[in-house]
């Protein structure tokens, strides 16, 4: 991650934070990140080390676990304070990994999209049925899964297929907008760009065809994946 | 020899949407190999948590960097790292050339390095402090009976090589769900002192749960390490976190780069 990335980022866009984080540049040079909704509390927990944003990004206000970090759903009452713009880069990454990344690639005009069919269909093992899904099913389960208002903040910029239909036709106009503050405050922004479908959306996939519809309850999904290394 | 300042890191771990202790092992190594200076940048990603390892494409766009060294935090090779991984960092051999020029060089996932006995035992020696090894039997847990999981495999090797030293009474690899199985350690030892190291990357249900459930630790024993002995039957049985949570794993995987450049010489002076 190039240290500027995010200084050219906010720079560019007039933003003062990205997702659900408000970021406040302090006389010394150093930023102060909270959750949009804090900025303004003096009761919260500090912190100072960029690696706290692992832990901060971890679980949600109810503890618990945030497999999605781009979901509305990040914790409250925290400061973390960081020193320069390589440790802010670094904390952003931890808070929204990969967003960065993929902001500077778009920015740079060399970021490539992968539409969702060609994502389902090189998947392997477990996941080699949810290229099954049918062209509605992808339509509904997009538009549930992926809407901002309590799915994920991302900004989509895949299509469904080659041919280009829209991702879903669920999604309001606004979603596929990089300009658009997915969290409904219409703040300048920096967007949390999506190049690709992500595994948990994959997942979503394979249950619907393994199930019929979408199905919350299926837990097999780790459990029956091959796999080397005894990740747990 | 990796140079500091034109070569990154990238440690590749599986990671979980259920379990949040899955990837913090990989995030830990991550960032005490960062401390030291060795990559100019140093990425993790996984396969079902974010960074997704399509996402990790993305890193590195520095151009000063040039090579870029994908090591698999992964116990043995198998399904993820000859299948999984090179899919979706679209990965083509041993050593990949991006059009930027950049060379990403795919290195042996971190628990198949020759040390790993070594640090087993370690790892070993550390949760039974002061107990005779040649009166102690030392259990190394692997899952087994997952599909094309050579994990299995992987312990029954690190099992051998320890056996070899004849430091310990017995040595054995025992597995979750198949033959032999850890559940039957009481007939499998003959010890009173039994020592259990899982072989896993990180900890989670299979550890934490499942693992000290097999082999009879009560619930609310159930505490890490931190509950050592558990006495069972008149056994005294000390329970190891996995061995993948060992700050040692950092130095592996900085090793599994660096021994990259040394095969490929011993590769090309073999020719």
């Amino acid at each position: 991650m190039s240290e500027t990335a995010l200084r050219a980022a906010l720079a560019k866009s007039g933003a003062a934070g990205i997702g659900q984080i408000s970021i406040a540049t302090r006389e010394d040079g150093s930023f102060a990140l909270t959750h949009h909704e804090d900025a303004a509390r003096d009761d919260l927990a500090l912190y100072a080390n960029a690696d706290d944003a692992a832990q901060l990004s971890r679980f949600d206000d109810a503890g618990n676990y945030r497999p999605l970090k781009t979901a509305p759903s990040l914790r409250h009452g925290w400061r973390l304070t960081v020193p320069d713009h390589r440790s802010l880069d670094f904390a952003l990454d931890l808070f929204y990994p990969g967003r960065l990344a993929a902001f500077l690639a778009w920015d740079r005009g060399r970021l490539v999209t992968t539409p969702l069919r060609e994502t389902l269909q090189r998947q392997t093992g477990m996941y080699r049925p949810a290229a099954k899904i049918s062209d509605p099913e992808a339509d509904g389960l997009v538009g549930s899964f992926c809407r901002s208002d309590g799915g994920c903040l991302r900004t989509i910029l895949w299509k469904r297929d080659r041919d280009g239909s829209p991702a879903s036709t669920l999604l309001p106009p606004e979603k596929f907008d990089p300009a658009h503050d997915q969290t409904g405050l219409g703040r300048p922004t920096v967007p949390l760009l999506c190049q690709e479908a992500c595994n948990l959306l994959v997942a979503e996939a394979r249950k619907i065809v393994k199930c019929g519809a979408s199905a919350d309850s299926d837990t097999s999904s780790e459990a029956g994946e091959p796999r080397d290394g005894t990740h747990q | 020899m990796i140079s500091s300042s034109t070569s990154a890191l990238l440690i590749v771990g599986h990671g979980s949407t259920v379990n949040p202790d899955s990837s913090a092992p990989t995030l830990q190594h991550g960032a005490e190999i960062r401390r030291r200076g060795i990559f100019s940048e140093v990425a993790c990603c996984f396969w079902k948590e974010e960074p997704s390892l399509r996402d990790a494409l993305l890193y590195f766009a520095d151009e000063t960097i040039r090579d870029v060294y994908v090591v698999p935090n992964f116990i043995s090779e198998g399904y993820f790292t000859r299948t999984v991984v090179p899919r979706e960092l679209e990965l083509t051999g041993p050593e990949t050339h991006r059009k930027s020029g950049q060379a990403w060089k795919y290195c042996k996932p971190a628990g198949s390095h020759e040390r790993m006995s070594e640090l087993l035992l370690q790892r070993a020696r550390e949760v039974a402090p002061g107990i005779p090894e040649a009166e102690t039997t030392l259990l190394v847990v692997g899952h087994g009976t997952s599909l094309n999981d050579n994990s299995a495999a992987a312990a029954k090797h690190q099992a051998g090589i320890i056996r070899g030293l004849n430091r310990y009474a017995a040595v054995l690899n025992v597995y979750m769900e198949e033959p032999p199985l850890v559940a039957d350690w009481l007939k499998l030892t003959r010890t009173r002192n039994v020592v259990v190291v899982p072989f896993f990357v990180s900890d989670g249900l299979h550890s934490d749960e499942d693992i000290p459930a097999l082999l009879g630790i009560r619930s609310q024993e159930r505490n890490g390490q931190d509950g050592n002995p558990h006495q069972i039957q008149g056994r005294s049985l000390f329970y190891s976190t996995a061995i993948g949570t060992d700050p040692k794993f950092a130095e592996v995987i900085i090793e599994q780069a660096a021994s990259f450049e040394t095969q490929g010489q011993e590769v090309e002076s073999a020719s």
